[in-house]
């Protein structure tokens, strides 16, 4: 992985900034700041008042919130990756490497989820102080993070894609955050909605698309993995399924932008390519 | 090393590159010369594998463009024309990136590394950021991040374009350097002469299409047999005349401006010995000089009179 070389470039591009730094630094200030006071609400000061249940609940308010930013912040960063190629005039010698277009995305996709990874790495320790107060259980942490980082992974995935195939970053911001608004904000209010439509009378329809547009969400899989909601055995599947399923249809649209020799064989594909991209 | 073959390539209705038939050799360096819009860059980056020839075959070094694009890659450093840098990284770094892309090993890195910044004349600039560097010394860094993998084949689209004359200076003396060390090189420019002094073999493109191809050499003898002289002098013009006229090596003469210009096609020994004959005639001469070539009008008569070229398979 480390021996791909857009991956090494990047971080020296990425790390060099102050822009680096003063995101971690601020994140997890923030985050401790909140972390405390959420504690100390919690316990009014005396400590006797400890109960797990509710140190449990500063568990699920943070990881929540963390979910919340590093989604929204993942465009911020992956967004402009291959847009920004172009528009500096970098991408077409970096197309006439032996380089392959796998591994130049990959590489973006890596580098631009590194920050957010770092950023939930280094707030980690702050669960500790929730464990001292009882409540989160060991494996729920680890599940979440696993999930958090796979979500980080997901949005970073989609918005490289949309930045190779949208021509200027400035479209490929606005497609990225409409992905990240459609997986935090559209199935968790429509999926909310068509629930609570379920409940009065018995619709078997609305309450499993409800359901399933919910399962798209990555806030409500991150709770039901932390069994506040109620998700299923493996609530993770369908949101795993359906987002690698979507980078799976970007896909040949990248490689047309990148190697449109590739795509020749398929009738039209040759018409299309006769601008160039890079 | 590098051969097309009615190698064409059409946008729309617009036929960009039309039939192009091209036969370059090992160890080569090909000047491609032509006006804005003549095809140059169209043509590099099919040769460069970034984009689809729509008919024709282009192979480099044994490798189809079309059929085994990977292979290809791996044989040429490219130079597009209007080239971006990573400006954030440092000179070593930004050459270790693209070193990486290729996979070279390490320990190759750091040494072809020296000496490819000493023969570009950026060793000073190792640790300077990219964005330090004036844009003629970044041009001389794209040559060097081109030699990284050590390619046979270079492609160089104009190379010099938008420097100042000292840069374009210094980027002559860096791709001479480019024959010295045998490597086949094709590269563009839309102005002849400045190839001239670089190129082996230039070509004109016209509309897509190769009109003239020449040895750079043959071009050059034909300037030194062929010379265009201004003559100035007190005596009368038709005194002038009629030693000029007597001379068989002068083939056309012209009066104007209080002299005559004419075209002397012979060796300097004849020429001074129609000095001789001049001033024995007694012309009082004021001033007998050689004028400067018109290269490319030289180049398209030579290239008419050959009728078309030995290239053109
Ligand atoms: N992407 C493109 N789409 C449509 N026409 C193009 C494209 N690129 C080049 N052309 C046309 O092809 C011709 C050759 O252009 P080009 O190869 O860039 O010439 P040069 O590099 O010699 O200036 C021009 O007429 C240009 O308008
Ligand atoms: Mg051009």
């Amino acid at each position: 992985m480390m021996r791909n070389p857009i991956l090494l470039k990047e971080f020296r591009q990425r790390m060099r900034t102050v822009r680096a730094p003063m995101v971690v630094t601020g994140y997890v200030a923030s985050m401790a700041v909140l972390t405390f006071l959420l504690l100390y609400e919690n316990v009014q000061g005396q400590l006797y008042l400890i109960q797990p249940s509710r140190s449990e609940q500063v568990f699920f308010v943070l990881s929540l919130l963390q979910m919340l930013v590093v989604a929204f912040l993942t465009p911020a960063f992956s967004a402009g990756s291959m847009s920004g190629e172009r528009e500096r005039r970098t991408l077409a010698v970096l197309l006439t490497t032996p380089l392959s277009p796998f591994s130049i995305l990959f590489g973006k996709v890596l580098a631009s989820s590194a920050l957010q990874c770092l950023l939930l790495m280094a707030s980690l320790p702050l669960y500790s102080l929730v464990f001292l107060f009882g409540g989160a259980v060991p494996q729920e942490v680890v599940a979440v993070l696993l999930f958090q980082l796979f979500t980080i992974f997901i949005v970073a995935t989609i918005s490289v894609m949309w930045s190779t195939i949208a021509l200027r970053s400035g479209w490929s911001t606005v497609l990225s955050y409409a992905t990240v608004s459609f997986m935090i904000l559209v199935t968790g209010t429509v999926g909310l909605g068509l629930q609570s439509l379920a409940k009065n009378p018995v619709d078997g329809f609305a309450a499993s698309w409800g359901h399933t547009l919910l399962s798209l969400n990555p806030l409500w899989v991150e709770a039901a993995l932390e069994n506040a909601v109620h998700g299923g055995t493996l609530p993770w599947v369908t949101f795993a399924l359906f987002y690698v399923i979507i980078a799976l249809i970007l896909t040949p649209f990248c490689l047309w932008r990148l190697r449109p020799q590739w795509l020749r064989r398929i009738p039209g594909a040759t018409r299309m390519n006769e601008r160039n991209y890079q | 090393m590098i051969f097309t073959q009615h190698l064409t390539k059409k946008y729309g209705r617009v036929t960009a590159v039309d039939r192009l038939n091209l036969s370059i050799r090992e160890g080569t360096v090909f000047g491609m010369v032509g006006e804005n819009g003549a095809g140059k860059t169209t043509t590099l980056s099919m040769l460069s594998t970034l984009s689809t020839p729509t008919s024709g075959h282009a192979v480099i070094n044994g490798y189809d463009v079309v059929k085994n694009p990977s292979a290809v890659r791996h044989s040429i450093g490219f130079m597009p024309d209007s080239f971006g840098v990573y400006d954030d990284l440092s000179v070593d770094e930004y050459l270790e990136f693209y070193a990486d892309c290729y996979g070279v090993d390490k320990r190759v890195i750091a040494t072809r590394r020296s000496d490819l910044l000493e023969r570009v004349g950026l060793s000073d600039k190792r640790s300077t950021y990219v964005n330090a560097l004036s844009r003629g010394m970044q041009q001389r860094l794209e040559i060097a991040r081109c030699l990284m993998h050590d390619p046979p084949v270079l492609i160089l689209d104009e190379p010099s374009s938008g420097l100042d004359p000292r840069s374009r200076m210094d980027m002559r003396g860096v791709l001479r350097g480019l024959r010295e060390a045998g490597k086949t090189v094709i590269i563009s420019s839309h102005i002849l002469h400045e190839l001239a002094e670089i190129a082996d073999e230039i070509g004109i493109l016209r509309r897509g299409k190769v009109a003239a191809v020449a040895a750079v050499q043959v071009m050059l003898q034909h300037s030194s047999s062929q010379r265009t002289l201004w003559l100035e002098s007190r005596s009368d013009p038709s005194l002038v005349e009629s030693v000029l006229a007597a001379d068989g090596h002068v083939t056309s003469m012209e009066f104007r401006d209080g002299g005559v210009e004419f075209v002397y096609m012979g060796t300097y020994e004849g020429q001074s010995e129609l000095l001789a004959a001049l001033v024995a005639a007694g012309v009082k001469l004021t001033q007998l000089t050689e004028r400067a070539t018109d290269i490319e009008a030289l180049f398209l008569r030579l290239t008419s009179e050959v009728g078309g070229s030995s290239h053109d398979a």
